[in-house]
């Protein structure tokens, strides 16, 4: 049987046989195959069966509809064809690359097929790193620095002459503040000394997560802090 | 310069259901290095694939490190975001990969073989940790509970993409299918994060087995009440096997303390200038 897979950004949602001789999309709940997004129209597209095939066809949505990325009006469907609709992609499988399913009663299916559980372990890092974004400190005032990549896991900010990030100051520690890159995002810790840290005005005694726009004031220092897509340098 | 006291303790247990141990684990404070491993694979394989990955992350940390071996110079390229001792951790992690992987495509009863990892390495002024798979690392600080590790499994990753709730993860019958693991492929991308240690840290390494059955909730409130290492991984057994002991269970639970930090030398210096001046007062007053 042929079916239809429901993708997002590579990830499998779930899975569309074709049961009946038409089939609608859009994100209207009535919709065969609804899509829950604003890209998405409330009736976006229908498929037809057309013989021993199916054809697609795009039924005046605001974003179109489109085969292998190019925009169709009504267009045959190959096996492997990825038809996208907004931001999601249905994959088009035709029935006799298809035999797996052959037994399958149930209308949507999530992982049940070893591709598919291929699929998702190939995700590792194609959608990963394109979005990943890297920390920047902006300094404020006239300092004549530069903005800061926050490349490393770990910035150490202080007087040492290990620091990533060479701070002067009488009472400035070796090490008087960190910046770690975690799972949870960048987060700045005070690590002693007497020099105080102040983030957006309140001082900080162990550590704060650190927010697009977040203002950091190491003793004299004062820097801002922003979040740029790794590509955009 | 400051220094760091490491109290540590480690514990496995094979639980109540299975017949095999195919965790292992390995705590030495003066090393500064911790490291637990998840193994599977059938006959005893997953034994014999977690002991090699702990194996050979400590030898290749202990060899790296004693001639200061340069990051060229390592198994792997080196990673530009991290620091020196970031990269032998991450060298190590990828030559174990390597070998487990090469045991595996070479001999039938290791198969399939393959393992998480779990790493931490306590420095004076540095914490790596970093891990393959769903073993986790839990850093406490100041009362609050923070992973410094990712789960690489297919449940964690759709929660992270926003296509499945924290919820539906519990439920999946997927939840314990692994995206990363040291010894199916070639190559394997762990995940690295180093932090600035602070006075009263503690961390603590642990299996599926504890956090299938404890929550980070409560994961929290226990290391928060427990003063001593060893008796938290006592607990955190005796829970899980309370709580049906399903699979292999192992902690290892390190707590830093003793932060000696020199004042620094700008307030010695206008200290004794202020004592000089005092004194300088008193005699003219007279």
């Amino acid at each position: 049987m042929a079916k239809l897979i429901l993708m997002f950004k590579d990830q499998v949602l779930k899975e569309f046989p074709f049961m009946k001789e038409s089939i609608t999309i859009g994100r209207k709940p009535d919709n065969d195959i609804q899509i829950d997004n604003l890209a998405v129209s409330g009736r976006h597209a229908k498929i037809d069966k057309t013989g021993s095939g199916f054809t697609l066809t795009d039924l005046q949505s605001t974003n179109g509809t489109f085969v292998n990325d190019k925009k169709i009006a009504s267009q045959k469907l190959n096996d492997g064809d990825r038809v996208i609709v907004g931001k999601h992609t249905l994959l088009y499988v035709d029935a006799e690359t298809d035999q797996a399913e052959e037994n399958n009663i149930d209308q949507t299916m999530v992982l049940d097929t070893a591709k598919q559980r291929e699929l998702l372990a190939k995700q590792r890092g194609g959608t990963g790193k394109e979005t990943e974004k890297i920390g920047v400190l902006s300094p404020l005032g006239n300092s004549g620095m530069e903005d800061i990549k926050l490349t490393k896991k770990l910035t150490r900010m202080g007087k040492a002459s290990n620091s990533e990030v060479r701070l002067s100051g009488l009472f400035m520690g070796a090490t008087a503040a960190a910046i770690s890159k975690r799972p949870s995002g960048y987060t700045i810790t005070f690590t002693g000394g007497m020099t105080k840290l102040k983030v957006n005005g309140q001082v900080v005694k162990d550590s704060a997560q650190l927010k697009d726009h977040d203002k950091i004031e190491l003793g004299s220092h004062r820097f801002q802090f922003h979040q740029r897509k790794a590509d955009s340098f | 310069m400051s220094t760091v006291l490491t109290n540590a303790a480690g514990l496995t247990d094979v639980g109540l259901k299975r017949e095999d141990n195919e965790d292992s684990f390995f705590a030495d404070s003066k090393l500064g290095l911790f490291v637990v491993a998840d193994g599977m694979g059938g006959h005893l394989a997953g034994e014999v694939a977690s002991r090699t990955a702990v194996d050979l992350v400590i030898k290749s940390f202990q060899s790296w490190t004693s001639r200061e071996t340069r990051e060229e110079e390592l198994f792997a390229h080196p990673d530009l975001s991290l620091s020196k001792t970031g990269n032998y951790i991450l060298s190590g992690i990828r030559l174990a990969n390597k070998v487990i992987h090469e045991m595996a495509v070479a001999h039938k009863q290791y198969q399939g073989m393959g393992t998480t990892v779990a790493v931490l390495a306590v420095m004076p002024d540095l914490v790596v940790s970093a891990n393959v798979g769903d073993s986790r690392i839990y850093m406490v600080r100041n009362g609050r509970i923070e992973r410094l590790s990712k789960d690489h499994s297919i449940v964690a990753e759709q929660v992270e993409m926003g296509i499945m709730t924290n919820e539906e993860a519990e439920h999946s019958p997927l939840k314990h299918v692994l995206t990363r693991n040291l010894g199916s492929s070639e190559n394997v991308d762990p995940e690295v994060y180093e932090i600035q240690p602070t006075n009263g840290d503690r961390f603590l390494l642990c299996t599926d087995g504890l956090t299938d059955l404890v929550p980070d909730a409560e994961i929290r409130q226990m290391v928060v009440a427990e003063d001593d290492p060893e008796n938290l991984c006592r607990k955190f057994i005796d829970k899980a096997l309370t709580r049906g002991g399903h699979d292999n269970t192992t902690i290892v639970s390190v707590y830093l303390s003793g932060f000696e930090k020199q004042p620094s030398r700008a307030a010695k210096k206008i200290g004794g200038f202020f004592v000089d001046m005092l004194s300088n007062t008193k005699q003219t007053e007279k």
